[in-house]
């Protein structure tokens, strides 16, 4: 039973704790977000190059698991970093690891590798939700091709991408059958895309309308129509990377507070000194803690391929999504009318994770995966 | 990271499970002597005091091992052993902060159950604020006389010895004149007076000493150094077994969902009301992280590092989810969770349940309340994880103040 990181896992850590504050510091953030894009394209070049990458070392990724990958995100909560990496990495490029489909692997994760091919991936359209019922968008095939048609929200980074791995059914199917993925360059000819705006102005999303867009089979990820396990598998370690990135924007409101609380003076002492304030900070750090067994919990069983690999991945999720709302949201309030402007950084992470909330399941998806997942076995066992 | 049981501890679990299975009493403990005897199986199984020293009868386990002794014992429905408090609190101090002599004599009477103890530590007016005792012992030759109060003392009325925090400097400031001190409980002078508690039942007791005297001997390590050696002691209160408290909630869990299924209300089977799912899941969810702290807390135990400061996050979060657990089965089970006597078979957390006896869900509900009120309230906890783990400045107390006010007025200077 060893729950601590690897000296490499350690070493992991500090290297994107060095790159990340060294080349992500709160000034800079705030240009990225003003920009065009919303990211720095060459940090994202460097980042990627670093070697940190789940993807296969033949394909020019570094091999890693889920628990290292949790260890990135959630270093870049902590920033919160903006730009693509989760979108190509953490989407697209699960999708098309766990698709197994070695063509599609070839063709685009060696440049994704060295950071010039951003990807993402389009699930959510005007229903939100994260299950197979969601997907209205429809793919049909026709010989040598196939033509898409639907709307997607809300998709990651969809402006920059250069390919967007796009989920929808076969028409006339419903469920989870008929459920494809297919890589769609973002400048075929019907693919649209409209500005979003949202409340997390580190993130960016759009709007993609695909109206008969036309690509040859060839682009269907894996086997047509067969995708959902795999789209399960996606959300799932989505679901996981998220509660990472939450754990960390968490982590660093928190140590902000504290820091706070140990100088701020009221009352003719260090509000840190009030039972009111105090008690509220000792709360917050047993959210993070807890946390933090959760989520990296959850990365090793995905890793391990555990009974209760998809159980862990709820509690995670549904333990961040009310965790980073109540840390993040209270340091807000310890550092009062400070926290409350935009000049101070704090807004940043509470965004970042109200942003992450409602991601790859919310709470109430959750609990009911959790639920499931109980009643039908899929718990850990004590070891025997 | 790796979270799997070893093969060593998988083969050890089957034969804790295995020794369990064969020797669990069938039927219920009624006479000290039969929980006496039960107790001593269990040492003899090797299942007590297990990480203890092999020269004080231990046999120098991992805590991974008195981890699953634990869990098993929940699962086999295993009655406690009856000198719980020997084992987990006065065994260790003696290990660490007794004389050879005083662990020679005792430490194996307490593995056996010969010498029940209890914890005399809380007074009326010193709970929360321990250091304020007020219990004395006085030097008089090479005696001790004690003479005060204590109160909560759980077992109090079965116990042969207690570990006793006592005033031996009344001058001092408040943490620096208390000792730590082993009690014959029948010396003259002693009277144990037993409380009912909100449960029901009757664990703990008043105690009384007039006059009481303990021979010198009997002081563990310096005089007047009783304070820093409670806190390890309350440090191994909290660093404590939380698996086991995960398994015992996961148990109830499980027989919970064998009765919402059968059980109706408004004509439908409680499990399928939607608001009930939402419950039960967010309830295995809260659980689970409990589960996954306890075994980051393990590994850390199993590199050898002591409980600290954080020990305090794990306290917090047990105790304070055992409430919010337990409230969430009274809600789902409605007036059946807080029958104490004639529940049907089919709903009752386990068969056979006298009133007021450990065993129904109203028990259980019941007994969530101590849970953070003992062993250092929630809010002395977060006290703790505030000022020595997120480094906060220590509150403003009238006890502080006061003390300073004294100490310059004394010293005749305002320096300080």
């Amino acid at each position: 039973m060893k729950f601590d990181f690897s000296e490499d896992q350690v070493m992991l850590r500090n290297l994107i704790r060095e790159f990340l504050t060294d080349q992500c510091p709160g000034s800079h953030v705030r240009e990225m977000i003003e920009s065009e894009t919303g990211f720095d394209r060459e940090i994202y070049r460097q980042f990627v190059q670093l070697g940190i990458l789940p993807f296969p070392e033949q394909y020019g990724g570094g091999d890693l698991g889920m628990v290292e990958q949790a260890i990135i995100l959630e270093e870049m909560g902590r920033i919160p970093y903006p730009g693509p990496y989760f979108a190509t990495v953490m989407l697209a490029g699960s999708a098309l690891q766990l698709s197994n489909d070695e063509n599609a692997m070839a063709r685009f994760l060696p440049d994704a590798s060295n950071g010039d091919l951003i990807m993402t991936l389009a699930f959510t359209e005007d229903d939100t939700g994260w299950t197979a019922d969601a997907i209205s968008a429809e793919a049909a095939l026709n010989g040598e091709s196939v033509t898409l048609n639907g709307r997607k929200r809300f998709v990651p980074f969809a402006d920059a991408a250069d390919i967007i791995l796009t989920v929808a059914r076969t028409p006339g199917t419903s469920g989870q059958d008929g459920v494809s993925i297919i890589a769609i360059p973002a400048d075929a000819e019907g693919v649209s895309t409209g500005k979003e705006m949202m409340f997390d102005v580190t993130s960016r999303t759009a709007t993609v309308e695909f109206t008969n867009v036309s690509v040859p089979v060839e682009n269907i990820i894996g086997e047509a129509g067969a995708a959902w396990p795999v789209l399960e598998h996606v959300i799932r370690r989505a679901a996981v990377a998220a509660s990472a990135e939450m754990l960390g924007a968490s982590r660093r409101s928190m140590e902000m507070a504290n820091e706070y609380a140990k100088e701020r003076k009221q009352f003719g002492q260090f509000i840190g000194q009030f039972q009111a304030v105090k008690h509220m900070l000792a709360e917050m750090l047993e959210k993070v803690e807890n946390g933090h067994a959760a989520v990296y919990y959850a990365a090793w069983a995905l890793d391990a391929d555990a009974p209760d690999a998809a159980l862990a991945a709820s509690v995670a999720k549904s333990t961040m999504n009310t965790s980073s709302r109540k840390v993040c949201g209270d340091s807000i309030q310890v550092m009062g009318g400070i926290g409350f402007t935009w000049e101070h950084d704090l807004h940043f992470f509470f965004k970042r994770a109200k942003n992450l909330e409602v991601l790859y399941g919310d709470v109430d998806h959750h609990y009911d995966q959790v639920l499931n997942e109980v009643l039908a076995g899929r718990v850990a066992g004590a070891g025997d | 990271m790796d979270l799997r049981y070893t093969e060593q501890d998988q083969a050890f679990r089957s034969e804790v499970r295995e020794w369990l299975e064969e020797n669990v009493p069938r039927k219920k403990l009624e006479t000290l002597d039969e929980k006496k005897a039960w107790h001593r199986k269990l040492y003899e199984a090797g299942y007590l005091g297990m990480g203890w020293p092999s020269e004080y009868g231990g046999r120098d386990a991992r805590p991974m091992e008195q981890a699953i002794v634990g869990e098993e014992m929940v699962r086999a429905r295993a009655p406690a052993p009856v000198n719980g408090l020997g084992i987990s609190i006065v065994g260790p101090t003696l290990i660490h902060h007794g004389t050879e002599e005083q662990n020679q004599r005792h430490i194996q009477k307490i593995l056996t159950a010969e010498e029940i103890w209890c914890q005399l530590y809380s007074e009326p007016n010193a709970g929360s604020d321990l250091a304020s005792l007020q219990c004395r012992a006085d030097i008089d030759g090479d005696e001790f006389v004690v003479n005060g109060q204590k109160v909560w003392t759980s077992g109090a009325h079965n116990s042969d010895w207690g570990l006793m925090l006592a005033r031996t400097d009344r001058n001092a400031p408040k943490h620096q004149g208390i000792s730590c001190i082993l009690v014959d409980m029948s010396s003259p002078g002693v009277e144990v007076r037993p409380l009912k508690q909100l449960s029901g039942s009757q664990e703990f007791s008043e105690v009384f000493f007039s006059d009481v005297r303990v021979p010198a001997d009997n002081l563990i390590g310096e005089l007047n150094t009783g304070w820093r050696i409670a806190q390890t002691t309350l440090s191994y209160e909290r660093g404590g077994n939380t698996l086991s408290r995960y398994t015992r909630m996961q148990e109830s869990f499980n027989r919970l969902l064998d009765v919402v299924g059968i059980v109706k209300r408004d004509g439908a089977a409680l499990i399928d009301s939607p608001h009930i799912r939402w419950r039960l899941g967010k309830v295995y969810a809260d659980m689970e992280i409990l589960r996954y702290s306890s075994l980051r807390i393990l590994s850390r135990l199993e590199r050898g590092e002591r409980p600290g400061p954080e020990a305090s996050i794990a306290k917090l979060h047990y105790s304070e989810l055992d409430k919010a657990i337990q409230e969430v089965f009274l809600d789902i089970l409605g007036p059946y969770g807080q029958q104490i006597e004639g529940i049907p078979d089919h709903i009752a957390l386990e068969p056979d349940t006298d009133p007021f006896e450990p065993g129904s869900w109203a028990y259980a509900f019941a007994w969530s309340r101590a849970g953070t009120i003992y062993a250092g309230s929630s809010e002395i906890q977060k006290n703790i994880l505030g000022e020595r783990v997120l480094g906060l400045p220590k509150e403003v107390r009238a006890d502080r103040v006061q003390a300073t006010a004294q100490q310059a007025s004394s010293s005749g200077n305002g320096d300080d």
